[in-house]
């Protein structure tokens, strides 16, 4: 008798849109194969429903908070059902963007230079007067504001010159209680995806370099067809491709992922690799960057879904 | 192993110019999110459908078919069946415009002949003037005939006509194709042209010789204070729309133009090549189910039920909104539009409101050019009473929220001050 397998999906996420497009195209892959397969939105029956259906195993297709940031993985755990993708240390690591940075500066893994706001240092502690100290902290404008904890680029904003600094805070802090100031780093931008193979090891997929045509990889440039121009794999040069998939594989395994990860990098015009942030629960959709790499490198959209599967459901032997 | 490009749409250099400023909104997708169950949507124009007796929609569907399906699932003609242009008639008399059937045509909804005005009258870069903030629907349509829209702001009795008059001496002779507005009831902004007003925009168009189009979708919903004449009422010039989606229901597509002659025969020729014909079906039905009076009670108690949203919603806000916030009250339709300070951006602020179940559509969806970012449309018309309360309640904990993380960055001075032409606004 076939495995059954609950595909979680949509929640009450800011992606939950972006969420149900990758759940239907993984339950249509495990229905492919063979799978019995359930697709459940999350509500609040959901523990209920997973007590009842007893799957042998959750394909978590969620993506924003709870989904990605170790909420759902902890209540599965308690639950005793095997999941795809990483554990919850890993998620919540990788979820929290001001978390995952000080962790590749404290191990050398090179990251943009940034500063970290939360709403609370505003409100109750006076922040918005050392905004002037922000450029000298990161190593001067353009920067990149974003919330630490979000995904889709949701609310994120480039800003050239001082004058735009507070309202792309604003911004950020309305997707999250927390912002990001990071340096804009000029370059190459890469989603390097990484899976694990059968005994464990890490094997990094061809990354793929984005080319959005407005220069800023944002919603808008992801989402809307036509914005990006994509290259799989990147146009770098041999020395680059070995250092940016070596990083993808380290980073992959210091922030303890297991089974996938996206790692979103830059390579600046002095030719390093920068890592920026890392994706616990990449997006499936058509236009995604996990799927992109899978078939560059061989492995189509089932075949990925497949293998996500079969090392949950074979590690739990 | 050479680099492919991905191509994920192998035509995107063969799209025609005028939809390449249409991109993926983030707006867009926190409305998807707003799919959720629990949520309060106020984001939303529908009409309180669940009042419209289906009953009454099965007997006027079944005596179509039954005494007149051959027509009715036959092609039409382009201006409408003779029956459903006699029952547009009898409406536009009550409100006191006098038209002959021969003098108007159906549309699929009155969002159509948006479209086939903006067609026959817009060039590329052609400037064309509406109200600031206008209908959304209206914006894009005019867009995507690469109109350059100009604004005239509002105040409590509508289009400010004094600058109305300093636009149209500004852009002078030929300047302007035609004037857009919406005069009861604005969408977005719930506010009411007074007849002084009328009288002046009328005055205007005359003395510029521009055509003026009469958007009067929410006309018929009023819950207060008097009846407006259509500007259509007052000069048989104007080309007035109205819609059947607020009377009768939406599903069913049905608008109408009445436009003089010579642009009718235009209109006509668009329409023609657009669509052959509406939906004899559609029009059957619609001229089975205001055969009988039976309308008439409906309305009245969707009008009703409207004027206690619109109450709940306006005593919600006066009891929980910061007091930094402006809001109007309308006498009528589906909207009261809500200002606040000019430095809080509600647009980025919809994605914690999303969040905390409830939504709204920020200010700027409703001008061309980025203003209104302070501004939010709030739509009574979907939510039941106790719903509303609720939704407000939760919007003004995340305003309140802002607030004070904004208070925060001005007591810094590390705010720009934001120069915003909505403050225009009485």
């Amino acid at each position: 008798m076939q495995e059954k397998i609950a595909v979680l999906m949509g929640g009450q996420s800011l992606e939950r849109d972006v969420s149900l497009i990758s759940g239907k195209r993984v339950c249509d892959a495990l229905e492919a194969q063979g799978y019995r397969v359930l697709a459940l939105d999350v509500t609040p029956d959901l523990v209920t429903t997973l007590r009842s259906e007893r799957p042998d195993a959750v394909y978590i297709a969620l993506h924003g908070k709870y989904g990605e940031d170790g909420t759902v993985q902890e209540l599965l755990e308690f639950l005793g059902i095997p999941y795809t993708g990483s554990g919850v240390t890993a998620s919540a690591l990788a979820w929290d963007k001001a978390l995952s940075k000080r962790l590749f500066r404290a191990e050398g893994i090179p990251t943009p230079a940034w500063v970290t706001f939360t709403a609370a240092a505003f409100k109750q502690m006076g922040a918005a007067t050392a905004l002037d100290l922000v450029p000298g902290a990161v190593g001067g404008f353009p920067v990149v504001v974003k919330p630490a904890k979000q995904g889709s680029a949701l609310g994120l904003t480039k800003v050239d010159g001082p004058e735009g600094l507070a309202e792309a805070l604003l911004t950020a802090l309305s997707y999250g209680d927390t912002a990001i100031v990071e340096k804009w780093i000029d370059g190459l931008e890469l989603a390097v995806s990484v899976v694990n193979g059968p005994s464990g090891e890490a094997r990094v997929f061809p990354p793929v370099e984005m080319e959005p045509k407005s220069g800023l990889f944002d919603f808008s440039a992801m989402y809307t067809p036509g914005e990006t121009d994509y290259y799989v794999p990147a146009r770098l040069d041999e020395p680059t491709m070995a250092e940016v998939t070596g990083m993808a594989a380290r980073v992959h395994r210091l922030l303890g992922c297991e089974r996938v990860s996206r790692v979103d990098m830059v390579v600046g015009g002095d030719g390093v690799p920068y890592v920026l942030e890392v994706n616990t629960s990449p997006g499936m959709t058509e236009t995604s960057l996990l799927p992109m790499a899978a078939a560059s490198a061989g492995m189509d959209f089932q075949e990925l879904v497949g293998h996500l599967v079969r090392s949950t459901l074979d590690a739990t032997r | 192993m050479g680099t492919a490009r991905v191509v994920f749409d192998r035509w995107s250099d063969r799209y025609a110019e005028r939809m390449a400023d249409v991109r993926s909104s983030a707006v867009r997708d926190l409305f998807a999110a707003a799919t959720r169950p629990d949520m309060i949507s106020f984001s939303g124009g529908m009409p309180e459908i669940r009042r419209v007796p289906i009953e009454a929609v099965v007997g006027a569907t079944t005596a179509a078919l039954r005494d007149s399906g051959t027509e009715a699932l036959q092609y039409g003609s382009s201006e409408g069946r003779p029956a459903i242009r006699q029952v547009v008639v009898d409406l536009m008399a009550e409100i006191g415009v006098r038209v002959k059937p021969d003098d108007l045509a159906i549309t699929a909804g009155a969002q159509q002949a948006l479209d086939l005005i903006a067609k026959i009258f817009i060039d590329p870069g052609d400037t064309i003037i509406t109200e600031g903030p206008t209908y959304l629907g209206a914006l894009q349509a005019f867009s995507a005939y690469q109109s350059n829209v100009v604004c005239i702001p509002m105040d409590e009795h509508g289009m400010r006509t004094d600058l109305l008059a300093e636009e149209l001496k500004r852009l002078g002779p030929q300047g302007a194709k035609f004037i857009y507005t919406i005069p009861n009831f604005q969408n977005p902004a719930g506010v009411t042209l007074t007849p002084s007003r009328r009288r002046e925009l009328l005055e205007l168009a005359r003395e510029y010789d521009i055509p003026v189009i009469e958007d009067d979708p929410y006309g018929r919903l009023r819950f207060e204070g008097g009846h407006c004449m259509p500007l259509r009422a007052l000069d048989d010039e104007v080309i007035y729309l109205g819609t059947f989606s607020k009377i009768f229901a939406p599903g069913l597509r049905l608008g109408w133009v009445i436009a003089p002659h010579p642009i009718m025969a235009r209109f006509m020729l668009a329409k023609q090549a657009a669509d052959l014909c509406g939906s004899a079906f559609a029009q059957t039905t619609a001229e089975r189910y205001f055969a009988d009076t039976r309308w008439r009670r409906v309305l009245q108690d969707l009008t009703r039920a409207y004027a206690e949203r619109r109450e709940t919603m306006v005593a919600s806000l006066a009891e929980h909104f910061p007091a930094e916030a402006r809001w109007t009250v309308p006498e009528g339709g589906f909207f009261v539009w809500v200002e606040m300070p000019s430095f809080l951006d509600l647009k980025s602020i919809l994605a914690e409101a999303v969040e905390r179940g409830v939504t709204y559509v920020p200010g700027d969806a409703f001008f061309p050019d980025g203003r209104g970012r302070n501004c939010m449309r709030l739509g009574f018309c979907y939510a039941e009473p106790d719903a509303i309360r609720e939704g407000v309640r939760r919007l003004a904990e995340v305003l309140e929220d802002r607030l004070e993380l904004y208070r925060a960055f001005a007591a810094a001075g590390a705010l720009p001050t934001v120069d915003d032409p909505t403050d225009e606004r009485g």
